[in-house]
């Protein structure tokens, strides 16, 4: 005798969760940075900012921290990000 | 060997399967990552539908949405979850309140789930509801006590794991985990305290089921049997929770301690309630950020090594636990993930925490 069973998963993607148009360039591009604060993010972000200014063209690099690391970013700082042509969020530990 | 044939199952919305027998089952749920590693229940619909039946919910009922991914969870799902896990149709409820309770935005669901720290889901139920399911709050109460916190608690992680892929390297991120995560659910002992249910100290009526839920690191046991003095017996509870600020993390958030019943007794022959409790330990249990040091972790004092800490902001943060097996002054503390980023939640079983209140 067989069993019929049944999924327990979600069967769907969360809403909202498609990814953005991919820029073709980043040279003179405005890019922001969302850092969850962790120390391992500073040496990691750093070098991020070298390579995209020294690297890609970049023109200005901004960097924010959220103010709790285990939660979405702050309204003011999702705010923001109308303003930057691309957005890198680390995890950083 | 496994046939599958995909199906839309009759009136429920997830997809079914048809496989050959039991072992079939084992191993397909397996493969898909469905599991916690341990033989589930196979989830058919005659026993989903009997869980959705015992708590009058339709399939299709909302529990909640899961506010950083935007995931809906669906009783069905749950309840598909709750077989899996091997609950009978009588626990079905307190899953269903306590996954409700978790995706209230103040538990911080995503962050306590997804974190490196690795807490799991600390279950408490009180009221009528631990008798009628055979919940112990005895012998071996942090540990395999009985089937129902067995199977309540292992729902949770199921439901976590299939319906916001908390599985570890995806979602879970944690780097050690610990054995809660199998199931971490215990009962209260209220027929074998004077003190008031944890489920009334946070506002539930007395009398009225409840859960409570708190984002939990592993249970830290202590023992102190050389002495009748419940500010001697508590200092122990503090001790650990000061070991706890400087070992792992400094923040203050919700703890709960675990008192059974030999060390209860001595605390409540000399009158002391759970607010004396928590007032105590809230005054004992901080330390310097200086202490830090003594433990290997003097380059984060840098100038604030005179800033005191305290494991609790205020008394009402700490969870008092009567439970535990007759003999033995042990007891436990049970830190929190992350200090006070995540709130611990009580809810009453069979109540909308959603509703609007009534008008008038």
């Amino acid at each position: 005798m067989t069993l019929r069973v049944l999924d327990p998963t979600h069967e769907m993607k969360a809403a909202g969760a498609r990814a953005a148009l991919r820029p073709a360039s980043l040279r003179g591009a405005t890019v922001g940075f969302i850092s969850n604060g962790k120390e391992g993010t500073k040496g990691y972000f750093a070098a991020l900012d070298r390579l995209l200014r020294d690297e890609l063209g970049v023109a200005e690099v901004v960097w924010r921290t959220k103010s709790n690391y285990s939660a979405p970013a702050d309204a003011h700082i999702v705010d923001e990000i109308r303003n930057w042509q691309a957005v890198i969020a680390g995890v950083g530990d | 060997m496994l046939s599958m044939q995909q199906t839309t199952g009759a009136n429920l919305a997830a997809r079914s399967y048809e496989l050959d027998d039991f072992a079939a089952a084992q191993e397909f749920y397996h493969a898909q990552g469905w599991t916690d590693g341990l033989p589930v229940v196979p989830p058919t619909e005659a026993a989903v539908r009997a869980c959705l039946d015992w708590a009058m919910m339709p399939p299709d009922q909302l529990i909640g949405i899961e506010p950083v991914r935007e995931q809906p969870v669906t009783a069905e799902k749950l309840a598909i979850n709750a077989v899996m896990a091997g609950c009978l149709p009588m626990h079905f409820p307190a899953v269903v309140t306590a996954f409700g309770a978790m995706l209230q935005p103040e538990f911080l669901l995503h962050g306590a789930t997804a974190s490196t720290g690795g807490c799991a889901v600390l279950v408490v139920l009180n009221g009528p509801i631990r008798l009628e399911i055979g919940a112990g709050a005895s012998f071996n109460a942090l540990g395999n006590s009985d089937r129902a916190t067995a199977v309540i608690g292992r729902a949770l992680r199921l439901a976590l794991i299939n319906l916001m892929d908390v599985r570890p390297g995806g979602i879970d991120r944690s780097t050690l985990g610990h054995p809660g995560k199998f199931s971490y659910c215990l009962a209260e002992d209220e027929e074998d305290t004077t003190w008031q249910p944890l489920s009334v100290v946070r506002g539930v009526p007395e009398g009225i089921s409840a859960v409570t839920v708190m984002a939990a690191m592993a249970p830290r046991q202590i023992m102190n049997e050389w002495t009748t003095d419940p500010r001697e017996i508590l200092e122990t509870f503090a001790a650990e929770m000061r070991a706890n600020l400087r070992h792992y993390s400094i923040h203050g958030g919700n703890y709960a301690i675990v008192i059974p019943k030999q060390l209860r007794d001595h605390i409540q022959a000399a009158g002391w309630s759970k607010r004396d409790i928590a007032e105590f330990v809230h005054e004992r249990a901080r330390i310097r950020r200086a202490e830090w040091a003594d433990v290997g972790k003097g380059a984060v004092v840098r100038d604030r090594g005179d800033s005191v800490y305290a494991a609790l902001d205020s008394p009402d943060h700490l969870l008092v636990i009567a439970a535990g097996g007759p003999a033995g002054g042990f007891g436990a503390v049970i830190p929190p993930w992350l200090g006070h980023k995540t709130k611990a939640v009580t809810a009453a079983i069979g109540a909308c925490i959603d509703c609007e209140p009534p008008k008038g």
